[in-house]
């Protein structure tokens, strides 16, 4: 009986080592490999670099853009979350606190947004910002980032709000405030787990996000990382370890992030995940 | 509380801004995209309305077909893959044991990070000539089984599958472990006492329990299968040949590259009904069972 466990127990280490190495290996052997020279990359693609080359990431900075993406990534990521968070937060309250004839109505339509898939939308989407000369702007990527993360956004937010008890607002209305404060001071400060759930997952949808950004913007000066990034490998095949550089700045802030808020992350996914 | 006519202008007012967002950007397009379906249009000179004509000829077109069948594919690679991997991983992770949150954390990593930088990733990983797994095949000796990976066509799909596996079984294993820890723990002790132990005890009580969170995974699996673009439009482009195309990749060429925004249109349609009636089999598969 002992040595069966202590077996099992070796199986399961084993298996979950091969597991985690096949998940970091690819990273790491890029970030190894980002440091060589580009012969040296070419003759020993396997072995470890003699020497660390940082010029690579001084050049890769420089060629790829990164200041730019980076800065682009930035304002749309957090133009888009704060308006999402601030309308779906909104939205949520009054779904969630108040009865009304077309609440369910509006609550499933709102739940809906999770299925479509974003494809069956790309090409109205496109005609619309044209139309509306906002094409090749930054709003023609907030706008949708906002629109299809508003789903998820309602649904976490509105399950959590409704949880409160209902005599939570009453010591507000006894002082006269009026249904928004109730909402700004009473209700957003209690919902803040939530919220912060809310924020990590859209940063992490906005950050990432290729699609729209690759039939929306079209100056270089206006592209977003991942864009940037697959336009820039796309273009830049002869240098490999260039390549690498830029792949390893774009992934730092991001493991960064993960490691950070790794716990709150995780709960928010399972949060979602076990109401659905 | 409120008169009820200030209650109700609140309400309007704070739904307001959402609704117009989300039907704007969201809901109207899909409408529109069934619109546009029903037309010949290159998006600057006059539409011209041409019925079902769209849906024949993408019915008519094999590179469609080849573009269905490779949907299939990732369909199957993720339901084989990634829903029994991320359900291992899960069980195995659900206990108390040294470095389970380093697993934890390792096996959610690549879900974090952008698909376009997994599939720079991934693309480096087979390169022919300095990709790692050649490299590696090459190190232990086994050089005859070095291949173009991404560039031959039997062997395209293959490697795009084993990167999307890699890509998403985290997900799946926090969906699990989200819902394992949800079981109370009197089960499992009521199960132990009873002499339930070990794989057993994992066949039959805590899978069964599962039903729930499993039937969500593979509906979120197969939805987001159809959904597929970033990871074959950067690795492949749905090449060689169209040999690793995907719906998505079929409109996004049609609609994007050859300006027909009618046919795009169509092509994205389909994808939306393609995808409702699995989900909606798979549901319905579902529901069957637990009665």
């Amino acid at each position: 009986m002992e040595k069966k466990s202590i077996s099992v127990k070796i199986l399961i280490y084993t298996f979950l080592s091969v597991f985690a190495i096949l998940n970091i290996f690819p990273i790491f052997w890029m970030i190894v490999d980002s440091f060589k020279s580009e012969p040296e990359y070419a003759a020993k693609p396997f072995a470890l670099p003699t020497v660390l080359h940082f010029s690579n990431y001084e050049k890769a900075w420089e060629v790829a853009n990164m200041s730019t993406y980076f800065l682009n990534s930035l304002i749309i990521t957090f133009a888009s979350l704060i308006v999402t968070v601030i309308l779906g937060a909104l939205a949520s309250y009054f779904l969630s606190r108040f009865q009304f004839r077309l609440r369910g109505v509006t609550y499933g339509a709102f739940l809906l947004g999770m299925l479509v898939p974003i494809h069956a939308t790309l090409i109205p989407i496109f005609l619309i910002m044209r139309h509306i000369h906002l094409l090749d702007t930054r709003w023609s990527l907030i706008l949708p980032y906002t629109a299809f993360h508003l789903s998820l956004t309602i649904f976490i937010l509105e399950g959590f709000m409704r949880g409160f008890p209902k005599d939570m607002e009453e010591s507000g209305v006894m002082d006269g405030a009026g249904i928004f404060r109730i909402f700004w001071s009473i209700i957003l400060p209690i919902t803040r787990p939530a919220i912060a759930t809310v924020v990590i997952l859209n940063f992490i949808y906005n950050w990432n996000e290729y699609l729209f950004a690759l039939v929306l913007i079209t100056s270089s000066e206006l592209k977003t990382l991942p864009l940037g990034l697959a336009n820039f490998t796309g273009v830049e095949t002869a240098s490999l370890t260039l390549q690498m550089a830029a792949l390893t700045i774009a992934l730092v802030p991001i493991i960064i992030f993960y490691l950070m808020l790794q716990k709150q992350l995780v709960n928010g996914m399972t949060a979602g995940s076990v109401k659905g | 509380m409120h008169t009820l006519k200030g209650t109700r202008f609140a309400i309007f007012i704070g739904l307001l801004p959402a609704l117009i967002i989300y039907l704007g950007v969201a809901i109207l397009p899909i409408g529109l995209s069934v619109y546009y379906s029903f037309s010949r249009w290159d998006g600057i000179t006059d539409m011209t309305f041409t019925g079902l004509h769209n849906y024949q000829q993408i019915l008519k077109d094999h590179i469609f077909w080849l573009s269905v069948k490779n949907n299939v594919i990732i369909m199957l690679t993720g339901l084989v893959g990634q829903i029994p991997l991320g359900l291992l991983l899960a069980l195995l992770l659900n206990r108390k044991m040294k470095g389970v949150n380093f697993f934890r954390t390792v096996g959610f990593l690549p879900v974090v990070i952008s698909s376009v930088m997994v599939s720079i990733i991934w693309g480096m990983v087979y390169n022919t000539e300095y990709g790692m797994l050649n490299g590696f095949l090459g190190l232990i000796g086994l050089d005859s089984w070095k291949h173009n990976w991404l560039g031959t066509p039997g062997l395209s799909m293959f490697a795009l599958g084993a990167a999307y596996i890699w890509q998403n079984c985290g997900l799946y294993m926090v969906i699990f472990l989200a819902a394992l820890q949800n079981i109370p723990a009197e089960v499992n002790e009521a199960a132990e006492l009873d002499g339930a132990t070990g794989l057993r005890r994992v066949m039959r009580i805590t899978i069964p329990m599962l039903k729930t969170t499993l039937m969500v995974a593979v509906v979120y699996s197969i939805s987001n299968s159809f959904r597929v673009f970033d990871l074959i439009q950067i690795m492949t482009g749905g090449g060689p040949a169209h040999a690793s195309e995907v719906m998505t990749i079929y409109m996004y060429n049609n609609a994007f590259v050859n300006m027909r925004f009618g046919y795009g249109s169509a092509a994205a349609v389909l994808i939306l009904i393609f995808s409702l009636i699995v989900v909606g089999i798979v549901n319905w598969i579902g529901r069957d069972k637990k009665d």
